[in-house]
């Protein structure tokens, strides 16, 4: 059974991550951003450790919308540096690589644990939202199967 | 003041500023996955229905039959064997699968030494399924003191197969001497595998 506090570790992890990725690219972000980026890493501490003294007193319902939050917050952090790449440093070939090894692959892990805690909690979701999974699985599929194939398909204009 | 100054004109090389998020990285990772780790391990307790259980029978001699327990009120009659033919239903409630079970004496009063003891002759416990005998716990009476059978009071395990239902019989017997009004107690556990 996954727990609620899954979110706030992943997020937590996420946000080490992010640390680590802006000090490599430190000349494109302001010099403050990897350290604030480890103090919101450590504040996911902060959120495990009152689940963990609270786990009595908050009941699930609780502890799984606070630690989403977390989550949420985290995910938004990605999404806003693959943004400042692309639209305000305009490193467009930078935010693509951006978007392709870290922005898409964490939304789409957050995607698959919360569905996932979701269904083991009972929850029904919308058809159109697993649709929409489906679809964009085998869109991305197909792209990738495609440039494996033909990789000279990266470099047409 | 002047100190931050110098703490703020130290240039860190680029690989520095790395490695010191790195561990720091290290650090908090290796602590909130022990948190976590931590809080899966929390036990639980989740309140469910017994796998075998206890029902009413036909010949029930009177008492509570609840799922988990029951407490027979039987009676005994000097000098001629009393018995309850179906007593109480003990019933495999999974559907799929035979669970095993044996029934293991606790404790039972008035206890060994006690002159009162000799009002009784013997308090069998027989389990039977839907065709013949199974096993049995048995309490007779030598002078002052119970004897248990099996020995230690405790039966080996027999399997009982899924959505099956078997009951126990009780015999009671007192000697012609017995007593009107005496009352003994008896506690055995049912244990389930």
């Amino acid at each position: 059974m996954l727990l609620p506090e899954l979110f706030a570790l992943l997020s937590s992890d996420l946000f080490l991550l992010l640390s680590l990725l802006t000090c490599l690219l430190e000349e494109r972000f302001p010099k403050a951003i990897p350290y604030i980026y480890q103090v919101a890493a450590l504040m996911g501490f902060g959120h495990l450790l009152v689940s963990k003294m609270f786990l009595t007193v908050f009941d699930e319902d609780l502890r799984f919308w606070y630690n989403f939050f977390y989550l949420a917050v985290g995910l938004a952090n990605v999404v806003a540096v693959n943004l400042y790449l692309a639209v305000s440093k305009k490193t467009w070939m930078l935010a693509k690589v951006w978007s392709a090894s870290v922005t898409f692959p964490t939304v789409f892990i957050s995607i698959f644990f919360v569905y996932n805690y979701g269904y083991l909690q009972g929850a029904t979701f919308p058809l159109l939202t697993v649709d929409l999974i489906l679809i964009l699985s085998v869109a991305i599929l197909g792209i990738a199967v495609a440039v494996l194939l033909s990789p000279k398909l990266l470099r047409r204009r | 003041m002047r100190n931050l100054k110098i703490i703020k004109n130290v240039k860190l090389k680029k690989s520095s500023k790395f490695l010191i998020l790195l561990l720091t990285s290290i650090l908090v990772g290796t602590a909130n996955a022990a948190i976590f780790y931590s809080l899966t391990m929390q036990p639980q307790v989740t309140v469910s229905t017994p796998v075998i259980k206890f029902s009413e029978a036909p010949d029930h001699p009177g008492g509570t039959v609840n799922d988990a327990w029951c407490c027979l009120t039987a009676k005994s009659y000097p000098n001629a064997t009393l018995t309850y033919e179906k007593a109480v239903y003990l019933n495999n409630t999974d559907s799929e699968n035979s669970h095993s079970f044996r029934l293991r004496h606790v404790g039972i009063t008035p206890a060994n030494g006690y002159s009162v003891v000799g009002n009784w002759t013997s308090i069998k416990f027989l389990v039977y399924n839907s065709s013949s005998y199974v096993f049995s716990l048995n309490y007779t009476v030598s002078l002052t003191d119970w004897i248990l059978e099996p020995s230690g009071g405790v039966t080996g395990y027999y399997s009982i197969p899924a959505s099956t239902g078997w009951w126990i019989r009780l015999e009671t017997l007192s000697p012609a001497t017995a007593t009107e009004g005496k009352v003994c107690n008896i506690q055995i556990a049912v244990d389930v595998e």
